[in-house]
């Protein structure tokens, strides 16, 4: 078990209240394993994902309960200085836009040198050449020269496989990415992530993918968890998801994808609009939108049940998971 | 196949950095060059397209094409060199005066004529170039070093030491400067202009630091410094090395601004006679002596006020010219 988030919570005050971001969230990421997190705006999937890095911004955000078991140490218990030394060598991030996730003023090279010299005391020179390599490993054309010039010289697509290169640098155990194709075209979209996808392979990384494209999950991930108002409500392997989904979020999800077949037809949306943070319904939080909606679920929080006739580690956060999985 | 930049608006607009002209931009610009500078700016110029370009170089390539910024770092250069060296165009003392040419106009050997003590004002005025420039510069650079360092600080930390440095801003804010300066410079005994300079200081901070501490917020939201977090780097690394150089634009602009200022304050406080007194030679001191005698000599008044008016406008324009080429929005 290379990561294990365990009933995290985390909330920010605000000055309209107390925004209830992350509320109880369990996932798990093995070696080698790509794990997705899949949920609209606000579903709490980035928060979580900060909290995992130790970059969420305290305050306004604060952590109140849960634990965030790195190989079996807790990071949540390190101080602030151990725990910087975790991020970049042991754990990276790759963010969505990375025009401006490239420090402007500073070039590539000078970017990415500063992770072999400040985790590993390198020299200048030596951080240069380790540059240039991983801007080739990248696959960027001509890293010899380009490792001089400044984030904006370089094109969308570019720029990501520099990122990638900055959090692969140490060979880290867990990669998270948050939306790293969404900035994107959609061809250079499916190169960044066979990029991504390779590279995790040879290094043996944990990998989680921050999306709400169902699209990119479906080809790279092998479990999926998918997030509605902080919460997981459905976790499974990638294709048992898809084939059958155990929650009626998630088929909704995969019912508002357009399909060629459909053609002509009203493409399908989820009545309703996401929760807001600070008024998070009672029950199930998705029971105002929810097609199966009964009173139970009004007034009863369901808990994360094991759907069971399926492979080890699938769940389901809806009292009826029988009734949606069966039809 | 290396892959062109595709978004030009997004770089320039996004991150507020170095815009990236597109292709045929830049094909124009030295194609425009090329008729008006027959001496080779056309290749040199694509040449330079090519390199490296950052908020710094961009700003340097319009710097050098606005007239402003020609003409008044230009008169800018002339006044250091004379505040350094005098003599070269002055040869003359400055303390020497004859009280039997006073008041009297231009004369052979004295351009501007003599005032009321019966000392030369080409002479004075220029020597009193050093003063002026001298104290801009110093107070200057205590502003800006000790606005920048508190202010950024507070701007990076937050928090309660944020509080309390805004608060005492907010105090300083509230001295007027010319009332300020009148109390504690004229408990100030002896003749320097370092007590002229500290009080400036003293009183400066808070306008720079308030910008400084706005330019770290700014720059500590992008998320370049979230970025640079995530993959490890110190609290110190982000502030002098993600943070710093992308809020250090607003404090250059205000501060060379803020130059000119400290100069005509300089002057007003000497007029007033609280800054330098005589023997010293500042334009301050001899616009306020030739006051009383405007209507018999005039040109004894117009000569230092005029050189103060130029050296003040030249240091404004340039604080205008910097601002404007360090404003991707306005290119």
């Amino acid at each position: 078990m290379l990561l294990d988030v365990r009933d995290l919570h985390v909330e920010f005050h605000t000055r309209e209240g107390v925004a209830k971001a992350v509320n109880g969230v369990n996932y798990r990421v093995d070696a080698g394993e790509t794990l997705a997190v899949l949920g609209e705006s606000g579903s709490g999937k980035s928060v979580t994902a900060q909290a995992v890095m130790g970059i969420l911004d305290m305050p306004p955000g604060r952590i109140t309960r849960g634990q965030v078991l790195f190989e079996g140490r807790d990071l949540l218990k390190l101080k602030e200085d151990e725990r910087r030394r975790v991020r970049g060598a042991e754990m990276a991030m790759i963010f969505q836009d990375a025009l401006s996730s490239l420090n402007p003023v500073l070039t590539v090279g000078d970017q990415l040198a500063e992770m072999f010299t400040v985790h590993r005391g390198m020299s200048r020179k030596d951080a240069r050449a380790r540059a240039v390599e991983l801007m080739d490993r990248v696959r960027i054309p001509a890293a010899g020269q380009r490792v001089k010039q400044y984030p904006h010289q370089f094109s969308g697509g570019m720029r990501q496989r520099i990122m990638i290169a900055m959090a692969m640098a140490l060979e880290p155990k867990l990669i998270i990415a948050d939306e790293p194709t969404t900035a994107l075209d959609v061809t250079v979209q499916a190169q960044v992530m066979d990029l991504l996808a390779e590279l995790q392979r040879e290094y043996r990384m944990g990998l989680i993918l921050i999306t709400h494209d169902l699209g990119v999950v479906a080809d790279v991930a092998d479990r999926i968890a998918v997030m509605y108002a902080g919460r997981i409500v459905e976790t499974a392997p990638v294709h048992d998801l898809y084939k059958a989904p155990a929650h009626p979020y998630t088929r909704g999800l995969l019912d508002s994808v357009p399909r060629l077949d459909h053609k002509g037809r009203e493409l399908y949306a989820i009545k309703g609009l996401p929760p807001s943070l600070l008024h998070i319904p009672s029950g199930c939080p998705f029971h105002p939108r929810c097609p199966m909606v009964r009173d139970v679920c009004r007034t009863d929080v369901p808990p994360l049940y094991e759907v069971t006739g399926a492979p080890a580690g699938r769940g389901s956060a809806c009292h009826f998971w029988r009734e949606c999985l069966h039809g | 196949m290396p892959e062109q930049p595709y978004e030009p608006e997004r770089a320039m607009a996004g991150t507020g950095m170095g815009g990236q002209m597109d292709l045929a931009a830049s094909e124009a610009t030295s194609l425009e060059k090329t008729p008006a500078g027959p001496e080779g700016t056309g290749p040199e110029g694509t040449g330079a397209e090519d390199k490296a370009r950052s908020l710094w170089s961009d700003a340097w390539r319009d710097l050098r094409r606005n007239p402003v910024f020609l003409v008044s770092s230009l008169v800018i250069c002339f006044l250091v060199v004379i505040s350094l060296w005098p003599s070269l165009i002055a040869s003359g003392n400055p303390l020497a005066c004859d009280l039997a040419k006073a008041q009297e106009g231009s004369q052979p050997g004295h351009p501007f004529g003599f005032n009321g003590q019966g000392c030369d004002v080409y002479t004075r005025t220029v020597h009193g170039a050093r003063t002026s420039v001298t104290v801009g510069v110093c107070a200057t650079l205590g502003v800006a070093l000790l606005g920048s360092v508190l202010g950024g600080l507070a701007g990076f930390f937050g928090g309660a030491w944020d509080g309390f440095l805004s608060r005492i801003t907010d105090v300083f804010f509230a001295i007027p400067v010319v009332l300020g300066g009148l109390v504690l410079l004229s408990v100030v005994t002896g003749n320097s202009l370092w007590p002229v300079v500290g009080f400036m200081v003293l009183l400066g901070w808070p306008q720079i630091s308030r910008i400084a501490r706005g330019a770290v917020i700014t720059a500590k939201h992008n998320d370049y410094v979230l970025a640079a977090r995530a993959l490890g780097a110190s609290p110190s690394r982000l502030l002098l090395r993600h943070i710093a150089p992308n809020a250090v634009a607003p404090v250059i602009v205000v501060a060379t601004i803020a130059l000119g200022t400290y100069i005509a304050l300089e002057a007003t406080l000497s007029y007033l006679g609280v800054g330098l007194k005589p023997p010293s030679v500042s334009w301050g001191i001899d616009i306020s002596a030739a006051s009383p005698y405007v209507r018999n000599a005039p040109h004894a008044l117009l000569w230092p006020s005029g050189a103060l008016a130029v050296t003040v406008l030249a240091f404004i324009m340039l604080g205008d010219a910097v601002r404007d080429a360090l404003d991707p929005k306005l290119r």
